[in-house]
């Protein structure tokens, strides 16, 4: 597929910048209803060394091999599964985006499932995850996911890491998760409690063992009890946590490596080494 | 958690990253009722590591895995949740750890030279509520745990200095041991004899134990009568270290804390060796090298041979440290809390039948 075959939609703004999105016509488009759309941003996903026609992979890479794992095991116990990852490859590197058609074809040869690729600038790039229905936005760049955080969206920073599992293994920050009544909830609260049960809903469909995604709660500073009011408020929200770690204070970098999440949820963003 | 230690903690924070006050402020607000001690920093404290199925009573739950498998094994896990666990073996001990910890507090308030007691369970969290609300009910002061849902978690012992390693599962405590973290496979006797509730005993076995297996092997090879003869002439030899002597080493640093204020009577620490050494020939090469190690045992008990149950009967030690699964067995016949600790010579023979006796086990 190349650019210029494409179908296009184009929105026009006042001043005449573009937020364009490409659908991939090699990739099925998932049902809108079912789909958890995760917006990725290119210069996360092609970071490494280039050739001369491909871009590298970078951090994003065995996260995007992570979803689309999930998504085989999803549709291996039912054909017509609808609740799948829908990935969609957002560019607002304006030099990038010189380059459209070697983000797409570069897609392509790393085998990644990229339904939809959307172009914007820096200022718009936001409205092309609203447009789109992102659920989760994942960045490379702080600003940028603190950005989309703000107006809502549920964003998570990816970090480098060392050798990365094969499950999709997400990391939520108990801290985080329990919540006093009073005090103003971060924008991107809704978010992240209907992406968790989604996300449960999700992990429901394996069992306790064997499963293409784990859901890994780190409690850094609170103690048991605020770990077990974690616990249920995930379960209350239709999450259902395979490891928990109460670290009552201790820090949490020494079993990063073993925890080997690909992304760190919590309110606001916050990095896995944060 | 101290309100005043997570505030300086969101104050710095503050700094870094303005977008974090959002949850710092609310970690801070949250700030239990009743307020809880501080655990210690892992680097500071005496960490043991204690899995479930060791700490309370689970044989229901490990019976449903045997027999009906995993699903079923949660279902049930999830669906009693609210029933606390009865001790299991290794409940004393933790209770008479904490009992140490209390009367350190009195004597060194800002000190975090305590036992930090961790729960290490690849147990999957799904049963992690009814672990808490356990814990909770039997009041034991556990705020670290790692639930690692069926993931080994030798790694997490690693990044937390774990000092000691109990466990039911023999395979984790050998991988343990292989990571030089002292542990030991903890066996539940058919009656647990009544332990102290304020002083806190641990016997070890000496050889392959304490000391390295080095003149096990003689007896392995030789027999008792040379054993003696061997140690008798290398006396002022000084014995290489074994898997526990850590731990030793760590008790007694303990003690040396309430002998400096005065309380070497009254210390809620004693500690036992239990050896089929002999006092007469091969105990002093035993004696000279924990003296040449710095540590000192409270009672040394040469048995000559002799079988180590009914001396333990007496003493009543939490728990027994012995290589050899005879002594460990006899032990537990006898309501002593014994623990096999994997390690030298003994288990060469021992490894061809345990391996037909291991079954899969349950998450622990």
């Amino acid at each position: 597929m190349s650019v210029d075959s494409a179908r296009e939609t184009l929105y026009h703004r006042g001043e005449a910048d573009m937020v364009a999105t490409i659908q991939n016509t090699d990739v099925k488009q998932e049902d809108a209803h079912g789909a958890v759309v995760v917006a990725v941003t290119s210069r996360a996903l092609f970071g490494g060394d280039d050739d001369d026609d491909v871009s590298g992979v970078g951090v994003a890479f065995p996260l995007l091999q992570a979803l689309q794992r999930v998504n085989q095991r999803l549709l291996e116990k039912d054909p017509a599964e609808s609740l799948l990852f829908d990935v969609v490859l957002i560019t607002t590197d304006s030099q990038q985006q010189q380059q459209s058609s070697r983000i797409v074809s570069s897609t392509r040869h790393h085998g990644l499932e990229v339904s939809r690729f959307c172009f914007s600038s820096q200022e718009d790039f936001i409205e092309s995850l609203l447009t789109n229905n992102v659920q989760l936005f994942l960045s490379t760049d702080r600003n940028e996911a603190l950005q989309a955080s703000q107006q809502g969206v549920l964003s998570a920073l990816l970090d480098r890491q060392g050798a990365p599992s094969e499950q999709l293994r997400v990391m939520l920050c108990g801290d985080a998760v329990v919540r006093p009544d009073a005090g103003p909830a971060p924008v991107s609260r809704p978010a992240a409690e209907s992406f968790s049960s989604r996300l449960g809903e999700m992990r429901r469909r394996f069992g306790a063992l064997d499963s293409p995604l784990s859901i890994v709660l780190v409690t850094s500073s609170g103690d048991r009890e605020s770990c077990g009011v974690a616990l249920r408020t995930l379960r209350s929200r239709g999450l259902g946590v395979d490891e928990a770690y109460c670290l009552a204070g201790a820090p949490r970098s020494p079993i990063l490596s073993l925890l080997r999440p690909h992304f760190l949820l919590g309110d606001g963003v916050i990095g896995l080494e944060d | 958690m101290s309100l005043s230690n997570s505030l300086t903690a969101s104050g710095q924070d503050l700094t870094s990253s303005g977008n974090r006050v959002g949850w710092e402020e609310a970690s801070t607000v949250l700030k239990p009722s009743t307020p809880t001690r501080k655990s210690p920093k892992p680097e500071n404290a005496i960490t043991i590591g204690v899995s479930a199925r060791v700490l309370f009573n689970m044989e229901k739950e490990q019976h449903i895995y045997e027999q009906q498998g995993m699903e079923e094994y949660i279902k049930y896990q999830v669906e009693h949740e609210t029933q606390p666990f009865s001790p299991g073996p290794a409940f004393s001990f933790v209770k008479a750890l904490e009992a140490v910890n209390t009367r350190l507090r009195e004597l060194y308030p800002d000190s975090e030279e305590l036992f930090d007691v961790v729960l290490m369970t690849n147990n999957h969290a799904y049963v992690g509520l009814r672990l808490i609300n356990t814990i909770n009910h039997h009041e034991l002061f556990i705020e670290r745990f790692c639930m690692t849902g069926g993931n080994s978690p030798i790694g997490y012992l690693k990044a937390y200095h774990t000092n000691l390693y109990l466990s039911a599962d023999p395979v984790k405590v050998r991988e343990a041991l292989e990571e030089g973290i002292a542990a030991a496979t903890m066996f539940t006797p058919e009656k647990m004899t009544e332990v102290s509730e304020t002083q806190l005993r641990v016997a070890f076995d000496g050889d392959a134990v304490l000391f390295s297996d080095e003149s096990e092997r003689i007896y392995k090879a030789h027999g008792l009568d040379k054993f003696f003869e061997h140690e008798k002439a290398h006396e002022n030899k000084l014995l290489d270290h074994g898997p526990l002597k850590g731990f030793l080493e760590a008790l007694g640093k303990l003690q040396k804390k309430f002998y400096a204020k005065g309380q070497r009577m009254d210390c809620p620490i004693r500690t036992y060796l239990v050896t089929a050494r002999s006092a007469a020939s091969s105990g002093t090469r035993a004696l000279k090298t924990l003296r040449s190690w710095g540590l000192e045992i409270d009672e040394a008990l040469f048995l000559a041979g002799a079988p180590k149950g009914p001396m333990l009967e007496k003493i009543r030690p939490h728990i027994f440290f012995d290589d050899q699964l005879f002594h460990v067995e006899g032990a537990a016949e006898m309501g002593t809390v014994a623990c096999h600790v994997p390690y030298g010579i003994a288990q060469r023979v021992i490894k061809r039948e345990t391996h037909d006796k291991e079954t899969s086990s349950a998450p622990k």
